[in-house]
């Protein structure tokens, strides 16, 4: 093997900067429009951004190059930290005085569309401010679905590769078929938010909060500009149609494209969609139910309130209507788990993901079976496609790491302070991308403010590891990674 | 067609095992002068006729042989009854408890969990203390032999890794087994003589020695007093460690000792990943406990230790309340809920064995990432693993995860807390005994409703059984044909 040659990752790490210093000139427009002198910050932020990542593009150019399957590994995980690193820029400098973890964290919880927040008190932020989150965890989304698409099938990272656009095929003829897939999907996705915007805003909520819930929705962040976040609205109708926006968010675009294009029926019969709006309808019964006999609540009024809640955990938004850090027992039970199994893959939600709890059940029932007839040939089906061995034992490889991620950051936060309820639900909610855990300290209504630095950064590593599906982050620790 | 006589004539003789061990707690009441031995007598009286008259009825003809399924059907129902039977002494006592509770104890004793819904243990008869920890050490031996011996045939969660070497073929089978299944015996009752000895040279009295051995010795955890060992002093916590530690060890090993291939016990590679296992979290612990809680140094390890090996070992002893230990030794004993010692012991939980499995899954596709061609091999004890073996115990995992979220959630149904459940929905599962919480060291299970006794009486069944054995049963296919 050759030693790693750095300058196609550089060159894909400075565009991506470039593209974030072209996204700060949103928010200082608004602070400009507004009046507001943060506008200088993010002035200087976007040129800060943008000449580095001008600088590291002139200084990597080199020929039309295939990238290596390391390059790919180290832009992946590289493009993700330098981008969150560089959208801390405004938060640090900006007149709400973040410390350089502070700033951070929340932009780290923004683009991997956490949605934990640690600004105390959202309605004294700037406009500017609330707009960058807000973008923050749209670019984050369809960066991830993006990511989904094109790298991690190639990858076969946990599974993925029953994902790939080309089942095989030669290399030449995927890569213009995924582009063209990828501008598609990134249009859906816009057009999506757009909608969801009108349709909030016809809602009754102003320009402004509808645009912004918009892109938070449909990246399933929960980045609210309200500290009561969606519950501020007391707005059913507004209510519903994040629920719609979320449900949609959690849903494989390149299905919801064929979908569109036509292949309804098609669609409606993927294995992973079932099992996900099963799933999230299930919840959502259960939800329901316990609010109407546990809180006495309206039976119509708890059902949507009951399927907000769930929605809004599985797909691990983080939105909040109710503060449950106040509930007990089987609800929050329920959430902890839905919010680790996560949405589908190919959405903008983390999480272990529907299709590896299917795959997971499947070769399980399998196993049990043969117990019985050695000799029956028993295989477990996705898709109504057998799954190789090989994406079987990816999956688990997945969920062993997975889970060895979760104790081992729970532990963590436990050293630092927390107990043992908060400790596993903000561990939950960090990897799951979810945002609010359920305890006390770090639960809906609370925010992640008066957490101890060590325990941010704890998170911050969980989010990342979370969103980059563990594997693209571990392979780097790897020391044959470095060995040429 | 599935043949009930074979399955009927050794629950049989299993029943009449059962109440043969009632006589010494009759023994002991009776001694004492507690009316109690009365009980006993009668619920041996009951469990020995149901047993002579099941294995009288069914002798089989010629040698006794079983298929897959009559196998499953053995390992179950050996349980059920037995437990059922076992839950006769209490009913019978002057304890005066619900039948849900005495099936709960009855459950937890077989199954060495050790959670109890008895309280104010000094003042209880001697006879039933004794017939509890009885009830762990058999089972205690029962699940040695059946994993050592029979798991490995029937495939369960890749435990086919540990098959004897001639069990392929059929006929000599059966002499191996029973070679084996004597040396496992001899080994089991002296390492309880020699617990029992040294905790009564520690100053126990003889009938606290005998019967913490007992539990001791099968991991089981039920103790004769509310303090648990935390009653005692260091020397028999030390004492307790050691062999709570070699309980759950694979015992099949410690038979190598006294042969030519003395170094087999210290070349397994499970053996090696359980002891350095339970030495970094005891560390950790202990480090935990005398940076920040301030404790002198030699506490901090017995205690960090005595508790580490009790919970990995799924014994399920306390000596102190480890829940007041703070946010971070919670989280670490709830996650060592999940991890069980070693295969071909009296531990329950997931089994070292089977992380070994993953850890070494998981590398590889680690390394497949990397290297998309490249060809991997999985190691276990220098010897290559199958794909099947993989597969296996990959399934067993998913099972068991997916058993703890159900039972976990079902509890919650039921109005326990999310501590509670999570906590009560694992130690039940894993056969450890308590959790966190109200159902933590210090706490009980008695106050649980009697819906919830039920499913965690279920959940210790399915631990105990490796889950596969007793999920065999509920296909369909099982019945058919």
């Amino acid at each position: 093997m050759v030693t790693l040659d750095l300058r196609p990752v550089f060159l894909v790490i400075g565009l991506l900067l470039a593209m974030v210093a072209v996204a700060m000139l949103v928010p200082a427009a608004v602070d400009f429009a507004a009046d507001n002198p943060d506008w200088l910050v993010f002035a200087a932020s976007a040129g800060t951004t943008f000449f580095f990542g001008a600088a590291i593009v002139l200084a990597s150019r080199s020929g039309r190059v295939r990238p290596s399957l390391r390059q790919v590994y180290l832009m992946t995980t590289g493009g993700w930290v330098a981008v969150a690193a560089a959208a801390a820029l405004p938060f640090a400098f900006s007149g709400l005085d973040m410390g350089a973890t502070d700033a951070l964290f929340e932009s780290v919880s923004g683009i991997t569309t956490t949605g934990a927040t640690n600004i105390a008190n959202l309605e004294r932020a700037p406009p500017g401010i609330l707009v960058w989150r807000a973008l923050l965890q749209w670019l984050g989304g369809i960066g991830v679905i993006v990511m989904a698409m094109v790298v991690l099938p190639v990858l076969r990272i946990g599974g993925m590769q029953i994902f790939r656009i080309e089942g095989a095929g030669p290399a030449e003829k995927v890569m213009p078929r995924a582009a063209r897939m990828t501008s598609a999907v990134a249009l859906l996705y816009l057009l999506l938010t757009a909608g969801l915007g009108v349709a909030l805003w016809l809602t009754g909520l102003t320009g402004f909060d509808a645009a912004l819930h918009a892109m938070t929705t449909i990246a399933t962040g929960g980045f609210s500009t309200l500290e009561a976040s969606v519950s501020a609205f007391a707005n059913p109708a507004a209510e519903t149609v994040i629920l719609v926006g979320m449900v949609l968010g959690g849903m494989p675009f390149v299905l919801l494209l064929y979908a569109l294009r036509g292949h309804l029926a098609w669609a409606a019969r993927d294995t992973q969609l079932r099992w996900y709006l099963g799933l999230l309808a299930l919840a959502s019964a259960m939800m329901g139910l316990w609010m109407w006999t546990g809180l006495d609540i309206p039976f119509v009024d708890a059902l949507r309130r009951g399927a907000f809640v769930a929605v809004s955990t599985m797909t691990g938004t983080g939105f909040a209507i109710a503060d449950y850090a106040e509930w007990r027992g089987l609800p929050i039970a329920a959430m902890f788990f839905l919010m680790l199994v996560g949405g589908c893959a190919g959405s903008t939600t983390a999480g272990v993901k529907v299709f590896r709890v299917h795959i997971l059940l499947a070769s399980a029932r399998v196993q049990v079976a043969r117990l019985l007839g050695a000799h029956a040939v028993l295989i477990p089906y996705y898709n109504r496609k057998p799954i190789p061995d090989t994406v079987a034992d990816t999956v688990m490889g997945f969920l062993f790491v997975f889970a060895l991620t979760f104790a081992v950051l729970a532990m963590g936060l436990g050293m630092t302070g927390f107990d043992f309820r908060t400790a596993i639900t903000a561990a939950a909610a960090a990897i799951a991308n979810a945002g609010p855990g359920l305890g006390d300290a770090v639960g809906p209504f609370a925010n992640y403010v008066g957490i101890p630095d060590a325990a941010k950064w704890l998170l911050m590593a969980g989010m990342l590891l979370g969103r980059l599906e563990m594997f693209l982050v571990l392979v780097l620790f790897l020391p044959t990674f470095w060995r040429s | 067609m599935l043949d009930l006589r074979p399955v009927l004539f050794i629950v049989g003789w299993l029943l009449l095992a059962l109440a043969a061990a009632m006589l010494p707690p009759a023994a002991v009441d009776f001694y004492d002068g507690n009316r109690d031995w009365l009980a006993f007598m009668a619920a041996a009286t009951v469990t020995g006729f149901s047993g002579l008259g099941m294995a009288l009825a069914s002798r089989p003809g010629g040698t006794l042989r079983l298929t897959a399924r009559e196998a499953f059907l053995v390992t179950v129902s050996i349980w059920v009854l037995g437990v059922t039977f076992g839950t006769l002494p209490f009913i019978f006592s002057g304890l005066g408890i619900s039948f849900t509770d005495a099936f709960f104890e009855s459950m937890s004793g077989l199954t060495t969990t050790g959670a109890t819904v008895l309280s104010g243990l000094e003042d209880l008869p001697r006879g039933l203390l004794l017939w509890r920890q009885l009830s762990h050490w058999m089972g205690g031996i029962g699940i040695i032999v059946m994993a050592t011996a029979l798991f490995p045939l029937l495939r369960i969660g890749g435990m086919q890794l540990f098959r004897l070497e001639s069990s392929e073929k059929s006929e000599k089978m059966m002499p191996r087994v029973s070679q084996v299944a004597a040396a496992i015996v001899s080994i089991y009752v002296a390492f309880t003589a020699v617990c029992a000895v040294l905790l009564w040279l520690a100053g126990l009295t003889v009938f606290d020695a005998v019967s913490h051995a007992f539990s001791t010795v099968a991991t089981g955890g039920f103790a004769n007093y509310d303090a648990s060992i935390g009653q005692f002093g260091p020397a028999v916590q030390w004492i307790v460690t050691a062999f709570m530690l070699l309980g759950g060890g694979t015992f099949i090993l410690y038979a190598t000792l006294l042969r030519r291939n003395r170094g087999a016990l210290f070349r397994d590679s499970q053996m090696r990943w359980y002891v350095g296992f339970v030495a970094f979290f005891a560390g950790l612990l202990a480090l935990w406990l005398w940076v920040v809680h301030d404790w002198p140094a030699n506490e901090a390890v017995r205690h960090g230790l005595f508790n580490v090996v009790s919970i990995v070992t799924t014994t399920g002893f306390a000596s102190d309340d480890y829940a007041a230990w703070g946010g971070f030794a919670q989280t670490v004993f709830f996650i060592l809920l999940f991890i069980g010692g070693c295969t071909g012991s009296t531990a329950g939980g997931i089994k070292i064995f089977r992380y070994q499995v993953l850890f070494a899954m998981a590398g590889m596709h680690l390394r497949r990432l990397l290297h998309p061609n490249g060809v991997f091999i999985i190691d276990f004890n220098r010897q290559r693993i199958s794909d099947a073996v993989v597969r296996s115990v990959l399934g067993f995992m998913v099972l068991y995860f997916f058993s703890f979220v159900v039972v976990s959630l079902a509890l919650t149904l039921v109005g326990l807390n999310v501590v509670d459940s999570l906590s009560a929905a694992a130690a039940s599962l894993g056969n450890v005994g308590p959790g966190l919480g109200s159902v933590g060291p210090a706490g009980s299970y008695a106050e649980l409703p009697a819906a919830a006794k039920w499913l965690l009486s279920a959940a210790m069944l399915l631990g105990r059984l490796e889950l596969m054995t007793v999920l065999a049963l509920l296909m369909p296919a099982f019945w058919r044909g």
